[in-house]
């Protein structure tokens, strides 16, 4: 799905380097969390890979046919725009150029969201908008899903909820999916790889290493049976 | 008073005004823009100054630099990116600046006051032709884009993964704001043509509801305010410009007036309910 050759990024394209020398091969249907601590270079990792901004050198190269993407919940900015759950949906559907509008409705009820179609998006919960912008990704089926961070700003039973969809419309429907991570417990629970990111280094190992590289730390018993 | 050739003219330039400006204005203001009305609508007038002294229709003159202004911000925007203030600052200079020394150098064909204030005994009828084909042509792109501008206003990454040319939306946009200023500028003047752009938005705002019936309830407040405005600057013979700015913001006044009031019944009458439960 994705292929990242020798990926080197700076802002005014002279080191230092937010990101140094990354290789990575993503296949079809992979999960995989992007963790690290905060200036790792894990955003940067996914504007890059959503094309937000280019490469300085080296190459990343998406396969998606579509890509559906929940950003990080901070858009406080945001807060008092006047748009309905129903707008956000419906006008994103038309930039797809999708004729459908059963596809919306089919998006907000896999999220269990089909009683707030009607509400301002203002007025919903952080779990509640969350749930809406992953159905917002939905649309248009993508084959592959890149999420920043959806337990932030999230009560602790929309988690649960969030977490259990993604696994499921991953294994069921080989959905590929790329998520960052600050919630360690589910990124071992739920991925099947994960990018551990340092100091704009990168480092594939699967959950269980994972598991046991915190364990060495001392931080896996807080975190890794969450 | 609709009974003078002149009013019906301005009649019907107000219903274009108080359809084009609120739906330009929406967007100004949802992304924090608003100043950049004011600042395109005191470049127009370098436009105008420039339209009477060439002998072209200032209208058309006032269209063309303000297109020119809006574009420059948006390119200016890549090299001051956190500081948009300082970008209008730097067009206001230059437009402020060329109306100023046109219009002192006193080789202007025409007045240019009519601009400044508004007015309603100037309209020409190549003033209505110019009005008439720059609000169709708004109005048209406006509903053709309307999807990519209401996202790249609401959530512009989202936009960006869906496909929306971003940039070339923002410089069409920039060419519509100065599509409505110029429209506007003949009734309303450059001084407060930003309470047109900003103020029927602000009183919509109050009504809490979706995009669309937002939109719509602008343009009520806008249609509202200019018809006031016309209505009495006619028979107290005072510039429009002027007045309709004074009921924008009365009308502004009274809805956050009426939100209050309601506010505090609702809340007095769960307070009864709470205290004195029906049996």
């Amino acid at each position: 799905m994705i292929s990242i050759h020798n990926l080197y990024f700076s802002y005014h394209g002279v080191p230092p380097y937010i990101l140094e020398n990354l290789n990575l091969e993503i296949g079809d249907g992979e999960y995989i969390s992007v963790v690290g601590d905060n200036g790792s270079g894990k955003s940067t990792l996914i504007r890059l890979l959503l094309q937000f901004t280019k490469p300085t050198r080296g190459s990343i190269d998406s396969r998606a046919h579509r890509t559906g993407y929940v950003s990080q919940k901070n858009d406080y900015t945001n807060f008092g725009f006047p748009i309905t759950v129903l707008e956000v949906l419906d006008s994103y559907r038309h930039l797809l150029k999708l004729k459908e509008k059963a596809i919306i409705w089919n998006a907000l009820e896999q999220m269990g969201m089909t009683a707030y179609a009607h509400a301002l998006m203002g007025t919903l919960s952080g779990g509640q908008s969350q749930k809406i912008l992953i159905a917002r990704a939905l649309i248009g089926d993508p084959d592959l899903l890149v999420l920043d961070e959806p337990s932030t700003g999230v009560d602790v039973e929309s988690q649960k909820e969030i977490y259990s969809f993604l696994k499921k419309i991953n294994q069921e429907r080989g959905m590929t999916i790329i998520s960052v991570e600050h919630n360690l417990g589910a990124a071992i629970t739920n991925s099947t790889l994960i990018y551990h990111m340092s100091g704009g280094h990168g480092h594939l190992c699967t959950p269980d290493q994972y598991a046991a590289e915190l364990l060495k730390k001392g931080i896996g018993a807080h975190y890794a049976f969450l | 008073m609709l009974s003078y050739d002149f009013m019906r003219n301005a009649v019907m330039i107000s219903v274009m005004i108080s359809i084009l400006c609120p739906c330009i204005g929406i967007f100004l203001v949802l992304r924090r823009y608003s100043m950049i009305g004011d600042t395109l609508s005191h470049a127009s007038l370098a436009g105008v100054a420039i339209g009477l002294l060439t002998g072209q229709n200032p209208i058309l003159g006032a269209f063309l630099f303000t297109s020119l202004c809006g574009a420059l911000i948006e390119f200016l925007r890549n090299y001051f990116r956190k500081y948009t203030d300082l970008i209008l600052s730097i067009v206001l200079s230059l437009s402020v600046g060329t109306a100023i020394t046109l219009i002192s150098s006193g080789k202007l064909h025409a007045n240019a006051d009519a601009f400044l204030f508004g007015s309603i005994l100037t309209v020409t009828v190549s003033d209505m032709i110019m009005v008439l084909i720059l609000s169709v042509i708004s109005v048209l792109i406006l509903i053709f884009l309307y999807h990519q501008m209401l996202y790249i206003a609401y959530d512009e990454e989202a936009a960006k993964i869906a496909g929306v040319k971003v940039r070339l939306i923002n410089y069409v946009f920039s060419i519509l704001v100065a599509s409505a200023i110029s429209v506007s500028i003949r009734i309303v003047g450059v001084l407060v043509l930003s309470s047109m752009i900003a103020l029927p938005v602000a009183a919509a705002l109050q009504m809490e509801k979706g995009f669309k019936v937002t939109l719509i309830w602008s343009v009520l407040f806008s249609m509202t305010d200019i018809m006031l405005g016309l209505f009495f600057s006619y028979y107290l013979n005072v510039a429009p410009g002027g007045f309709t700015a004074l009921i924008s913001v009365a009308v502004l006044m009274i809805v956050l007036l009426i939100k209050r009031i309601r506010q505090k019944l609702a809340a007095s009458r769960i307070f009864r309910e709470e205290m004195f439960p029906k049996a």
